[in-house]
């Protein structure tokens, strides 16, 4: 078995290793453009003939001249017969004069490009994470992590970090060369942007032509070409290798901590792809209407927060279906509890014949939304004349919430000792007051837990509303924002500003019930 | 349990009698509503006629988008349980972990749960926009695609992007139930199959699903129903264009009673949809009566 010491010997030379490939890797061309430098069309030309030769002789003197500048050019030429009307065989020669060059990682150190930087922040972790590494072993090649003293594991921890840190630049060095030269420069070939247009060309003349390129650099650039070698992903792997050893001499054993950063990984994945649609939601809402048909669109944040649209939103009586919304879950919610707090009392709390029943018919009638049952409840809506009104989408919402409530609120009513309760009993409290003063405020938690779930789910109700609801005063927010996007236009700016209002409240009303949602979730139905 | 009230009393029905009012106006009442309707003839404004026994059935199961829609239906159920339910548990398992900004990680994932699901639609219909949707627009920003891609080329695509944003907004749901399972299992029994040797999957498979299988079930059942009764996804998506061909049951039946009005059909399909969940919602109170000690 081999003994401390020489573990962390060998995970410093890993790291060494891991550093000195890295460079090497870097140093090769693996970046490759083309770009062609000059064109020259010939009309009415065949190969071989006269004209041909000409043009031919005038691109090679071209060609030499950009040797001359040191260049490496190839000509490229290529021949288009056709067939006209009269049957005449025409051809054109095309010319090119093209350039063709390669880069290593490395030399985009000083190109200045956005790349440029997450490079040097690579290398900087890289070196950082090796001195740290070197100088927390010292003098403490054999003692077990877990003894360190604070310094020696400071220094071993920040070389984690560092470590760490170059590991997620890899690939952001390589899509910032992708955005660069895939985006940016599609976008500025095809005149669909422009600004900065001028900085970006003069930075890539200096870079790939040094500067000679000077006027022409717009025209060359234009038909610029980039490809890179699949070898740039090693680097990471050339990376993680780095941060293993880091991990290996900060902690000793490699597998649960390597296992943890994984778990982190994933977990910040999961939280990235829940956000995004509220990311997309929230800056939608603030760009301007052309803003939000842009595909060219370059930034993280709209480039102007328009605060007009919710003025606007505002005006399009999006205030209306929220106060609506408002009443019809605060109504339905009310309801629900009046009605389903006594049952689920007497459900907890006494006993007689057809309990069982009573409980099945619940539990089944939490089975049907109430969506399945669309028309018949229309249906009833019409002869109850309860369609069109915010009264009738209070009964619907409550009474399909109520099997949902009756078995939150049974199970917390369960979980309360009886003891409270039967002395009050024995002091002459009614089972009306033993309710009221004894057993509601000890349940104060699972009530409004209940409470809460009923809310949302009546705020967020949208098909009864759409099929029950005609008259715009009416409406919910869910079906109000449906104004927005008619067949042929959306107005996306305006929907998501009033889906952001709609989904606020809910959202943090819907975050300070979660503690409980996980207990109360489960502890009426499973474990009754 | 105490007795409180003496066997026979009426208080206690008393007690329960608004909830039970509620619920039989405004649930078994249009139950029995939509199974009168379809055994009779209405007409396209919705006059009842006479009793025409089982033909507003035959209509419906003729009705040239019916096998379309019931093979979408059964994927779409099938995909946003089955792959919901799995998600769900390994997200569940990793936020039962203890870590720094766990808490904050939970809130999160809560998001798309309280979300009404017309905004959710909404806004994935936004993000997948061919021309200028947001999706495209940061792959390519961060150099992944060189091209924009066309992300609903055809109706197949446009189905599975329906039950792909069904499964988003689904998995929350599953997380939080099977979370709250795991929460009640006992440390020590880990601790002890330690101690026996045993590795993370003989852990998995002896202890852990074992002990949420009642959370799991609850929560698949209870999804199946609800992604059986989703409407919002689909209406909002793609309104089930082409031809049907992306609708389930649920926006077909709305369709097909609102805008064909083919009402008798329609009705013959709601109650086929309801005997469906009726069949789910035996099995799911089968199994928690079971538990139930009464």
């Amino acid at each position: 078995m081999k003994t401390l010491a020489g573990r962390n010997r060998m995970a410093l030379i890993l790291l060494l290793l891991a550093g000195l490939l890295s460079i090497m890797l870097m140093l090769l061309p693996l970046y490759r453009f083309s770009a062609s430098v000059y064109t020259k069309k010939s009309g009415n030309t065949f190969a071989g003939d006269e004209k041909y030769l000409e043009v031919k002789a005038e691109v090679e003197s071209k060609a030499d001249q950009f040797r001359a500048q040191g260049l490496l050019v190839d000509i490229s030429e290529t021949v288009t017969e056709r067939t006209n009307s009269k049957g005449e065989v025409t051809s054109m020669v095309a010319f090119s004069v093209v350039q063709t060059f390669t880069k290593s990682i490395l030399s985009f150190l000083y190109a200045g490009l956005p790349s440029s930087r997450a490079l040097w922040g690579m290398l900087v972790c890289m070196l950082l994470s090796l001195i740290l590494s070197g100088a927390g072993l010292i003098g403490r090649m054999d003692l077990i992590p877990k003894y360190l003293d604070r310094r020696s594991k400071g220094l071993r921890s920040l070389s984690v970090f560092f470590s760490l840190l170059g590991t997620t630049l890899v690939p952001v060095f390589i899509l910032l060369n992708n955005r660069c030269f895939w985006r940016r420069l599609s976008l500025y070939e095809q005149d669909l942007l422009t600004e900065g247009r001028e900085e970006f060309y003069a930075l890539l003349d200096s870079f790939l032509f040094q500067g000679k390129m000077g006027e022409e650099a717009g025209t060359v650039l234009k038909n610029l070409r980039m490809e890179h070698s699949p070898l740039v992903w090693v680097l990471l792997l050339l990376f993680l290798l780095a941060l293993s050893a880091a991990v290996q001499i900060r902690y000793g054993s490699m597998k649960s901590k390597m296992l943890r950063i994984f778990l982190f990984a994933f977990v910040i994945a999961v939280c990235v792809i829940t956000l995004y649609p509220y990311y997309v939601m929230l800056i939608t809402a603030f760009r301007s209407n052309a803003e939000t048909l842009d595909m060219y669109f370059l930034h993280l944040l709209p480039t102007s927060w328009k605060w007009n649209n919710i003025i606007d939103i505002v005006n399009r009586g999006v205030p209306r279906y929220l106060l609506n919304s408002l009443a019809i879950a605060g109504g339905a919610t009310l309801l629900a509890m009046l009605c389903g707090i006594p049952a689920a009392f007497a459900m907890a709390r006494m006993n007689f014949k057809g309990k069982k029943f009573f409980l099945g018919f619940v539990i089944m009638s939490q089975m049907f939304s109430p969506v399945v049952l669309l028309i018949g409840i229309a249906q009833l809506m019409n002869t109850l004349r309860l369609n069109d009104s915010i009264l009738g989408l209070v009964f619907v919402n409550a009474a399909f919430n109520q099997a949902f409530a009756i078995w939150l609120l049974r199970g917390t009513f369960s979980a309360i000792s009886l003891e409270m309760e039967q002395a009050a009993k024995i002091d002459g409290c009614s089972t009306f007051g033993s309710l009221t003063r004894i057993l509601l405020p000890m349940a104060a938690p699972g009530i409004v837990t209940t409470l809460i779930f009923v809310f949302i789910n009546a705020w967020n109700e949208y098909t009864i509303s759409t099929v029950l609801i005609s008259t715009s005063s009416h409406k919910p927010i869910t079906v109000g924002i449906t104004q927005f996007s008619s067949f042929n236009m959306i107005e996306w700016q305006y929907l998501f500003a009033a889906s952001l209002l709609a989904t606020i409240p809910v959202v943090i009303l819907f975050m300070a019930i979660e503690k409980h949602l996980t207990s109360g979730l489960t502890s009426g139905g499973v474990k009754g | 349990m105490n007795k409180g009230k003496g066997k026979g009393s009426l208080t206690p029905y008393l007690w329960m009698l608004p909830s039970i009012l509620l619920i039989a106006v405004f649930v078994l009442f249009p139950i029995a509503i939509v199974f009168k309707l379809s055994f009779s003839e209405i007409s396209k404004a919705g006059v009842v006629g006479g009793f025409v026994g089982f033909r507003n059935y035959v209509d419906a199961v003729h009705l040239p988008a019916f096998r379309t829609v019931l093979t979408n239906t059964f994927w779409w159920v099938l995909s946003v349980v089955g792959i919901s339910t799995l998600m769900g548990f390994i997200i569940a398992m990793v936020l039962n972990q203890k870590f720094h900004g766990r808490k904050l990680a939970r809130s999160i994932l809560i998001f798309p749960w309280a979300t009404s699901l017309v905004i959710q639609a909404s806004v994935w219909n936004y993000i997948i926009k061919y021309e200028y949707g947001s999706l495209n627009n940061v792959l390519l920003n961060l150099g992944i695609i060189k091209e924009a891609i066309n992300w609903r080329s055809s109706y197949h695509v446009e189905f599975v992007w329906e039950c792909a944003v069904g499964i988003f907004v689904t998995i929350p749901f599953v997380a939080f139930c099977v979370l709250s399972g795991l929460q009640s299992i006992d440390e020590s029994l880990y601790e002890a199959a330690t101690v026996d040797g045993a590795g993370f999957i003989d852990k998995l498979f002896t202890i852990t699903i074992p002990l949420v299988r009642p959370a799991l079930s609850v929560s698949t059942v209870l999804n199946i129903i609800y992604v059986f009764n989703s409407f919002p996804i689909v209406y909002t998506m793609t309104k089930g264009a082409p031809a049907n061909k992306t609708d389930t049951m649920i926006t077909y039946l709305y369709m097909l009673n609102f805008y064909d009005r083919k009402k008798g059909p329609a009705n013959a399909l709601s109650v086929i949809g309801f005997l469906i969940l009726c069949l789910c919602a035996g099995v799911y109170m089968i199994s928690v009566m079971r538990k139930e000690e009464l």
